[in-house]
């Protein structure tokens, strides 16, 4: 199913942005401005705009330790997201979580976790509340290929098939697990067929393809609005980077990144809308230059941003009893 | 109306009329529904609420990962972990994700979950059922832990727990499920964080919680044939522990003695022991000593078992060898 050009305009724009939002952040984490260790979604961002765009605002959405991108289209506005990230007082959770927990609750966004497997079954709860209180929401958390080691996966798997409840998993093959081959960690030809053993309908499909992603999630999204249960799309992509940004990833062999660069989402749905849909490179141009004006605003708004208050740490522990403050 | 039920009646009695006030409780946990739960916990509640307890596949980390989930939504979940012991599987969930919520969403949503698990030793069920789990969780900011003691208290602090804002870690004794003790018939809460004086005296104070509170009022009895007039603590809830009732008995009686089920070695007397020396040395006039169980595992035959617990000597000892500084 083809999407309509402007939605793909949208969708372009999106991935545009994340890219570089991303490329921003490796220049200053590897010059230091940025503290401690982010991980980039660099050559996913088909699989994190097509997921996000296929939900709405109230759905439950669980970006992982790799989530910058889906993190940027919830709702939450990029300088405040990008503020975060450089651990800063404006940031949208005041420099308490930094890249792997940044979260925003006005758009459902519980990008919190980043413990492997841990949001599979935190995800539970907000799809029980969602049935719990009638509504339609569902629950859709981003995964990797490694998340499924872990035995959280698999109880959250069987725990929302047996009660019909409304998760989407997402579940973004790219290959390794840091510096491990999924093959040496999963028995499967697809990783997709896991879900077959809790019965949950599943489908694997190229991640770098847009249109693709937004298809098959919104169809997952229909059924588990629908009260027919949980389902697992297996998207297979790959990252440029490493783990983590600074990683030399020397694990991997170089063709495998040749080859997954000429297979860019950006550059693959730049060709759809010129060739398919008459776009013209001035209006994408034209796009690409609004991005790059608003990142730039974004990195100005971030660096002019203060450092919390170092007292802002005892605060919200608890909500009805106060931490001792250092004397 | 007040009237003699069982700590196990007075916690059955709480969960029922806090789902009866607030239709965001809801309860799940394995055999907690149909069956009424393996200490019968929960009996007489899905019956009346077919929707709103649930039976889970054998999960710990997804019963209380979707307990975390659905109390960040607005809900008002109560998660029982069928033994204590059980907790260690849902650890990630209870110290990584329980706790941590009200930090990370500040004021925009909070984590009121209750994690309900029946713990201890002296029922005869070895090192897998009988572990007492508070020191487990003690070093983990974010969460109440509470203990009770009594009828009285489990349900007072279990209203408490559920309708807190604040995760709580509701400790059941198994040994106390069928203690009797006068209840009152209607709804009450009993301040969390807040310790009681269950008994006055001047010598020596004993800070005790759960099981051990009865045991320190064994012993204080034996220790006033002798002379000596111990006061009794019982803290109720562990994390955050009631410092300043601690402060102000110690600043009485000037000796210390610590009444705790479970190891030795990093146990919460530990941190009572360490909080009063560093803040109220000038108070002491004696070493404070601990009474805990043996840094063993939990024995199964009643004769290994009863050497790793406390005892009411134990501490009557302890208290002595305060005094004689």
């Amino acid at each position: 199913m083809a999407l309509n050009k402007e939605r793909l305009k949208s969708l372009y724009r999106d991935m545009y942005l994340i890219r570089n939002f991303e490329e921003l952040i490796k220049e200053y984490a590897a010059n230091g401005t940025i503290p401690g260790f982010v991980h980039l979604s660099t050559g996913q961002e088909a699989c994190e705009a097509g997921v996000v765009r296929a939900l709405r605002t109230t759905d439950y959405k669980y970006p992982d330790h790799r989530g910058h991108g889906a993190i940027l289209l919830c709702g939450t506005d990029p300088k405040y997201v990008m503020a975060e990230i450089f651990g800063r007082a404006t940031g949208i959770n005041g420099g308490r979580g930094g890249s792997m927990h940044v979260h925003d609750w006005s758009c459902h966004n519980h990008g919190f976790n980043g413990i492997q497997g841990s949001t599979c079954v935190t995800a539970l709860g907000t799809a029980f509340a969602a049935k719990y209180r009638h509504t339609d929401d569902v629950s859709a958390i981003f995964m990797g290929d490694g998340t499924l080691g872990e035995g959280t996966c698999h109880e959250s798997m069987n725990m929302a098939a047996t009660w019909k409840l409304p998760v989407i998993y997402c579940l973004i093959n790219n290959g390794y697990a840091i510096s491990t081959p999924s093959k040496e960690a999963h028995p499967q030809e697809e990783l997709r067929q896991w879900a077959d053993g809790y019965g949950v309908p599943s489908w694997r499909i190229d991640g770098n393809d847009i249109e693709a992603v937004v298809e098959i999630t919104e169809e997952a999204v229909n059924l588990a609005r629908k009260g027919k249960g949980p389902s697992l799309i297996e998207f297979v992509t790959y990252r440029w980077q490493g783990h983590f940004a600074g990683d030399p990833a020397s694990y991997r062999p170089a063709e495998e990144l040749e080859y997954w660069k000429k297979r860019d989402p950006l550059i693959l749905s730049k060709k759809v809308l010129i060739e398919r849909e008459g776009v013209t490179q001035e209006e994408i141009s034209a796009i690409e230059n609004e991005v790059d004006n608003e990142l730039q605003a974004c990195l100005k708004f971030t660096l002019d941003s203060p450092w919390p208050v170092a007292c802002d740490a005892l605060t919200h522990v608890y909500e009805e009893f106060s931490v001792e403050a250092r004397q | 109306m007040s009237r003699v039920i069982t700590y196990a009646k007075a916690i059955n009695e709480a969960m029922i009329q806090e789902m009866e006030r607030d239709e965001n409780v809801f309860i799940l946990g394995e055999d907690v529904a149909k069956m009424g739960g393996d200490f019968g916990l929960t009996q007489g509640i899905y019956p009346r609420w077919p929707d709103r307890i649930f039976d889970t596949a054998l999960s710990e980390s997804a019963i209380v990962g979707l307990a975390n989930g659905a109390a960040i939504a607005g809900l008002r979940p109560i998660a029982e972990i069928m033994f204590a012991d059980f907790a260690g599987v849902a650890f990630d969930q209870i110290v990584n994700s329980t706790a941590k919520m009200n930090f990370m969403f500040q004021e925009e949503a909070n984590c009121p979950v209750v994690i309900r698990a029946p713990q201890g030793a002296g029922i005869r069920c070895a090192y897998h059922h009988s572990a007492v789990v508070e020191s487990w969780f003690l070093n983990t900011p974010g969460l109440v832990i509470v203990s009770p003691a009594s009828p009285y208290e489990a349900k007072g602090l279990l209203i408490s727990a559920i309708r807190s804002d604040d995760p709580v870690l509701f400790l059941e004794h198994k040994v106390l499920l069928n203690a009797k003790g006068e209840v009152p018939q209607e709804s009450y809460a009993l301040p969390l964080g807040k310790g009681v004086i269950e008994r006055d005296g001047k010598d020596v104070t004993i800070v005790a919680l759960q099981l051990t509170v009865k045991m320190a009022l064994e012993a204080a009895k034996e220790l006033e044939k002798e002379g000596i007039a111990a006061e009794i603590i019982n803290l109720r809830t562990i994390k955050p522990y009631d410092e300043e009732l601690i402060a102000k008995s110690v600043a009485k009686t000037s000796r210390l003695v610590i009444a705790q089920e479970g190891p030795k070695v990093g146990g919460w007397a530990a941190e009572i022991s360490a909080m009063v020396s560093e803040k109220y040395f000038e108070y002491l006039e004696a070493p404070i000593q601990r009474v805990t169980c043996l840094d063993v595992p939990v024995s199964f035959s009643p004769v290994l078992e009863d050497y790793y617990m406390l005892n009411a000597a134990d501490i009557v000892a302890a208290a002595k060898e305060a005094v004689s500084f």
